[in-house]
């Protein structure tokens, strides 16, 4: 027998002892290839026809996942290679040169790797086309999704994991040679001890915790610059990191310690049995229960930051571009000629057509604002009226001749209360005239276009200085079902050219914003599902095998008499507190985070993201469930049978 | 005097049709309270089987079994939990303590399990820790203290909560010959002075020798029995290694 089929039937032989091992291969791998053959996929770089900033999207993505990935590889398999130090000390036992196994170790894991490839791009290809549709379902293109096979996509894998499958195969080589026989068999017995409190570590870490979640909600200062970002943003950061491991190394054991005190309470039941192993695990688990509650925060923030900027897109797109075209009247002629663009298309009926007199002129108000007003925009009340009726905004203005009303700056935050009791100087060729601000409204009419001061101002008033001021005059359109008018928002753009800092269509600003949101979406979701799915898998095979390792003090339990179904409740329990512990730092942790991206980010759209952000957090729970209600039956079976 | 164990005709087979192995054949043994019971016999002789059918940890082929008024045969999972729990206190050669717990915890898990309230638990298990010797100890876990306190600490375990029947399974197998010597005057203490009943498997001759009676078991069947009567230790000791040398293959574990 060659040692190549020793190898073979090794594998054959204890399947399930390798089956964990394997899992993780594959599953690593689908992910990654699914990830790169996207990259690859002509059809998804076909389809994003404005997004320049894909390519580096994916680029960044795909090195974040192979370090994950090979970091996840090698856990698992050092975790691996642990339980079977005993099989390795039998052999050396037996008589087997240590060459020899080690080379039985090197063929072992690589055979697994070779499987685990083919595996992983044929479950790959599958499950990137399934993706590939969700993606482009995101950008809302109705592009058929090819079920091609990508070369390069195959050929990047193999690389990757080859070296990371080599690196391990010669970890299992070393591994006979790195450890005496007597420590090989004996692995297993060293047994973890119980932890001391450490009053010290856990004040530190709890002032560490506070600290850090101060930094992150204190308000911005006035002048927001880089260096403050780096400098109060970076230390939050490490303390935080350093904040949770305290938490969880001296925090968790100093209360699980005070739980024990109250002797009636902990004297009663499984309760003793569960909060002595917790607290026996606590500092092998420490480490992992860091890691997992600032990867699941991470995931939180990554899903709901995004998933905000997807949901309100449409907003922020109507925001910024109110009417589905708009444009400066050059002349009967060209007018006439956009006019009949977008008569022609018949998919998408003009619902209304307006003209929008503006006079630029030269304004002071009556307090300090840290906003350029000049030149301010005057339109006249009859004019704001029809075009926020057009619209569909509820918002009218009512003005007696020398009042005005200012429309909110888009990206600002000014309320009524900034405005009112003040008033304007308008500076005209016959003199100054001084309005008092009675009104702030929110409807915009125009795109977007710095400085965004408009001024509502009566009839006769307009009236009276378009006699000395001749106004410009913007033509506006607003169609039907404008979110999906393409070629027509094509033809405009190109004739109007830049008449504002946005674009003059709708259409174009939409489907901008959707499909940078839907990329973003779709590479953090992406990331995010393989974080969920790492850190429940992790918890998963770690809880696994300690199940393993308590059978024998469950059997203890049975015989002295603790019935199967107190068994069971108490893996619950157990469970739900190493499941449910990291989760909900991690919970807490994402919402300071998130109150400060939504802070930030409300701030420049002035849109509520509470619900997207509960949805993010509530699809995290809800994968996470799966994962325990998975964790605990398993226990059970290994345990309870 | 009260019957604790009385089981009839117990047969125990493993395995499947045409290759069964039947360990234990028509057993009947009957253990009256305040006894001392042991069981001997040569390795794969059924001891172990029948103190775990007893135990309720196993479950016989055919036959009945009463313990202390109750059929356990006749009993669902929950219900003999609830039987182990409140009736049957356990010593095994591996002392079988729980890691994670303190000797103290260790200790009144029965009891903390059966929900009996703190003062009551504190009390009991301060009596049995002294009548062990094993006050010291307490606060401290299985890794700290040698194989004799872990088995003393089994004891009483075994004990606290006040069980009918205490089963031993090689209890001093495990452990030096100083530290056997004082579980066995620690068991039969327990024996004379608290009236407890014990049956004790064990294939050592001396420890056989702390018994009220003896039953010798061979290819799962009743080989024969003794009784120490009146006999002294000693006495009954020769006595012992005379069955296991006509009984064969015990004896070489007798040094």
């Amino acid at each position: 027998m060659t040692l190549f089929s020793l190898a073979r039937k090794n594998i054959k032989g204890n399947f399930n002892n390798y089956f964990v091992y394997f899992v993780t291969l594959v599953f690593s791998m689908v992910i990654y290839y699914t990830f790169t053959s996207l990259q690859y996929s002509e059809k998804i770089q076909e389809s994003i026809e404005l997004s320049d900033t894909m390519s580096f999207m994916f680029g960044v993505s795909s090195i974040i996942l192979i370090l994950f990935v090979a970091i996840f590889i090698l856990y698992s398999n050092s975790f691996f290679t642990r339980k079977r130090k005993k099989e390795v000390g039998l052999y050396a036992i037996l008589g087997l040169r240590k060459k020899t196994i080690a080379k039985m170790l090197f063929y072992e894991n690589l055979i697994m790797g070779i499987i685990a490839i083919v595996i992983g791009i044929i479950l790959g290809t599958l499950l990137s086309k399934l993706f590939a549709m969700i993606l482009i379902k995101l950008m809302g293109s109705i592009a058929e999704v090819d079920f091609g096979i990508s070369i390069l996509a195959i050929t990047q894998t193999v690389i990757v994991f080859m070296v990371i499958i080599l690196f391990t195969s010669v970890q299992g080589y070393r591994l006979i040679y790195r450890f005496t026989l007597i420590e090989l068999f004996y692995d297993e017995k060293k047994g973890e001890q119980i932890p001391k409190v450490s009053l010290i570590s856990a004040v530190i870490g709890v002032i560490l915790l506070v600290v850090s979640y101060w930094l992150i909600l204190k308000p911005f200062p006035d002048e927001f610059t880089t260096e403050y970002l780096m400098k109060n943003y970076g230390i939050a950061f490490v303390a935080l990191v350093i904040g949770t491991h305290l938490f969880f190394r001296s925090v968790t054991v100093y209360l699980l310690r005070l739980s024990q005190k109250n002797k009636s309470r902990y004297y009663r039941g499984t309760r003793i049995i569960e909060t002595s192993r917790l607290l026996f695990r606590i500092r092998g688990n420490a480490r992992t229960f860091t890691v997992i509650a600032l990867l699941s925060s991470a995931t939180i923030c990554f899903l709901g930051a995004t998933y905000s900027g997807y949901y309100s897109n449409e907003k922020r797109a109507e925001e910024v571009v109110p009417f589905s075209y708009s444009h400066l009247s050059k002349g009967p002629e060209f007018d006439s000629q956009v006019e009949r663009i977008i008569k022609a298309d018949h998919r998408h009926p003009i619902k209304a057509q307006l003209d929008i007199p503006v006079i630029q002129v030269k304004g002071i108000l009556s307090f300090q604002l840290d906003y350029d007003i000049n030149p301010v925009q005057l339109i006249s009340e009859s004019t704001f009226n029809k075009a926020a009726n057009a619209l569909n905004k509820d918002e009218t203005v009512l003005l007696s001749r020398n009042q005005a009303a200012v429309i909110q700056p888009r990206f600002t935050e000014y309320t009524k209360s900034v405005f009112k009791g003040e008033n304007i100087t308008i500076q005209l060729p016959q003199g100054s005239s001084e309005l008092p601000f009675v009104h702030m409204v929110e409807s915009n009419v125009l795109p977007f276009d710095y400085p965004d001061f408009f001024l509502v101002v009566s009839n006769e008033m307009f009236a009276e200085i378009a006699k000395k001021e001749a106004p410009l005059t913007y033509k506006v359109y607003e169609v039907e079902n404008e979110v999906t008018a393409q070629a027509t928002s094509k033809k405009v753009n190109k004739l109007v050219g830049n008449d504002f800092q946005v674009s003059s269509s709708f259409y174009t600003e939409y489907k901008q914003g959707k499909e940078g949101n839907a990329i973003t979406l779709f590479i953090f979701g992406f990331l995010g599902l393989v974080f969920l799915a790492a850190s429940g898998s992790i918890i998963y095979f770690k809880q696994l095998t300690e199940a393993n390792e308590a059978k024998g003090q469950y059997e203890i339990l049975r015989k002295i008499g603790v019935n199967k179904k107190d068994i069971r409740k108490s893996i619950k329990r157990q469970s739900l507190f190493v499941f449910g512990l990291p989760l909900t730092v991690g919970i807490l942790h994402s919402c300071v985070a998130l109150y400060f991206t939504s802070n930030f980010i409300s701030n420049l759209i002035g849109i509520n993201l509470i619900f997207p952000i509960l949805m993010a957090i509530v699809f995290f729970v809800i994968i996470y469930a799966v994962y325990y209600v998975l964790t605990v039956n398993t226990y059970n079976r290994i345990v309870n049978k | 005097m009260k019957t604790i164990i009385e089981a009839k005709q117990i047969k125990k087979v493993y395995g499947a049709k045409g290759n069964v192995f039947s360990a234990l054949e028509d057993i009947d043994l009957t253990v009256m309270e305040g006894e001392f019971v042991g069981i001997m016999g040569p390795s794969g002789a059924g001891k172990s089987t029948l103190l775990n059918i007893l135990a309720t940890i196993d479950e016989p082929t055919a036959g009945d079994i009463v313990v202390d008024g109750i059929n356990l045969t006749k009993m669902n999972e929950e219900q003999l939990s609830a039987f182990r729990r409140d009736k049957l206190g356990f010593l095994f050669q591996d002392y079988n303590l729980l890691d994670t717990l303190t000797v103290k915890e260790n200790i009144i898990l029965p009891l903390a399990l059966a929900k009996l309230n703190v003062k009551e638990l504190e009390r009991r298990a301060d009596e049995v820790a002294d009548k062990f010797g094993i006050r010291d100890i307490l606060n401290k876990y299985p890794y700290q203290i040698s194989g004799g306190q872990k088995q003393r600490t089994a004891a009483s375990r075994a004990i606290i909560s006040k069980p009918n029947l205490i089963l031993a399974d090689e209890p001093t197998g495990a452990l030096d010959s100083k530290s056997a010597t004082d579980l066995l005057e620690s068991l039969k203490d327990l024996n004379e002075q608290d009236k407890a009943t014990i049956l004790m498997v064990t294939h050592d001759a001396y420890a056989a020798s702390y018994c009220n009676r003896v039953l010798f078991i061979k290819d799962g069947k009743i080989f024969t029995e003794l009784v120490k009567g009146k006999r002294s230790r000693k006495e009954f000791f020769n006595k012992v290694l005379d069955v296991l040398s006509a009984l064969g293959g015990g004896a070489n574990d007798v040094i």
